[in-house]
């Protein structure tokens, strides 16, 4: 998703370093979204068990946020893709060396 | 409104005038070009502007696209709503196949709601309600209406036929404390 053909020798530099870090898939507290709901989005999108998803829920409604998942770009893209379609707010963070 | 389960899906009747008014607004809600709104279904997702700006190139149109079908999904399930005989009211049958997307359209429908009349966090915990105008407790207790159909749908409860608009407003109000 991330990928493309072309780009500069800076941009594909850039991309190779970022694909190569592990990124942080970060799912915000909104004060609209039902807590079942996000916990079914979480089951639905990362095959997690309903104990862990609601765990994340929870971390979610009372931290604010939480990295709901950790890992390649392209993937992380992929789950980002996914949680906004089901419209919870979700960010990409890089993981910090 | 009562709501069951059927063999293919969900069926909603005895609905009320208001809450038709409230669900036909679902797909105007979903394709509105107001900012508040936009910026909510499409929110920033990367911190440096280059990765963001490829990202909406890409999935932000993919998500445009999707949200289209979907809003074509839920006008299409309206279309075939049914007068209940003797005056009862519509009746409204969700498909199975299509619960996921009606999931996600009344969320965001929700999300619209609450940005389109600049909603605050408290008041979806029902705190400092004193504050809101006429429109903005109009609008809210649309948001209510939306969860409750999210919650039978979620599978989380069923509504008996025959509940009064007294219920409606109670389980309402039980349900935005759930709201996250």
């Amino acid at each position: 998703m991330s990928s493309r053909p072309g780009g500069s020798t800076e941009t594909r530099e850039r991309e190779k370093t970022s694909l190569a870090r592990p990124w942080n898939v970060v799912v915000h507290d909104d004060p609209v979204t039902l807590m079942a709901y996000v916990t079914k989005v979480f089951m639905q999108v990362f095959g997690y068990a309903k104990a862990k998803a609601e765990r994340l829920m929870l971390e979610v409604h009372h931290q604010g946020r939480s990295i709901v998942w950790t890992g390649g770009r392209e993937q992380a893209e992929i789950y980002a893709q996914q949680l906004q379609a089901h419209h919870l707010l979700t960010t990409l963070e890089r993981v910090e060396s | 409104m009562w709501a069951a389960r059927t063999d293919t899906g969900w069926a909603f009747g005895d609905i009320a005038p208001e809450a038709l008014t409230t669900l036909e607004a679902v797909p105007l809600l979903l394709t509105t070009r107001d900012p508040r709104v936009v910026e909510r279904l499409h929110p920033e997702t990367y911190a440096e502007d280059a990765d963001e700006r490829e990202w909406r190139r890409h999935a932000g149109e993919e998500l445009r696209h999707l949200f289209a079908s979907r809003e074509e999904l839920v006008r299409g399930d309206l279309a075939r709503m049914r007068e209940l005989p003797a005056g009862r009211g519509k009746f409204l049958l969700i498909p199975d196949a299509h619960v996921s997307g009606w999931l996600a359209a009344l969320n965001a429908a929700r999300l619209a709601l609450y940005a389109l009349n600049d909603l605050e966090p408290e008041w979806m915990a029902g705190k400092e309600r004193e504050r809101m105008s006429a429109q903005q407790r109009m609008a809210l207790a649309r948001i209510h209406l939306l969860a409750e159909l999210q919650t039978v749908l979620l599978g989380e409860r069923t509504r008996e036929p025959h509940s009064s608009s007294a219920d409606e407003d109670e389980d309402a109000d039980e349900s935005s404390n759930a709201d996250e």
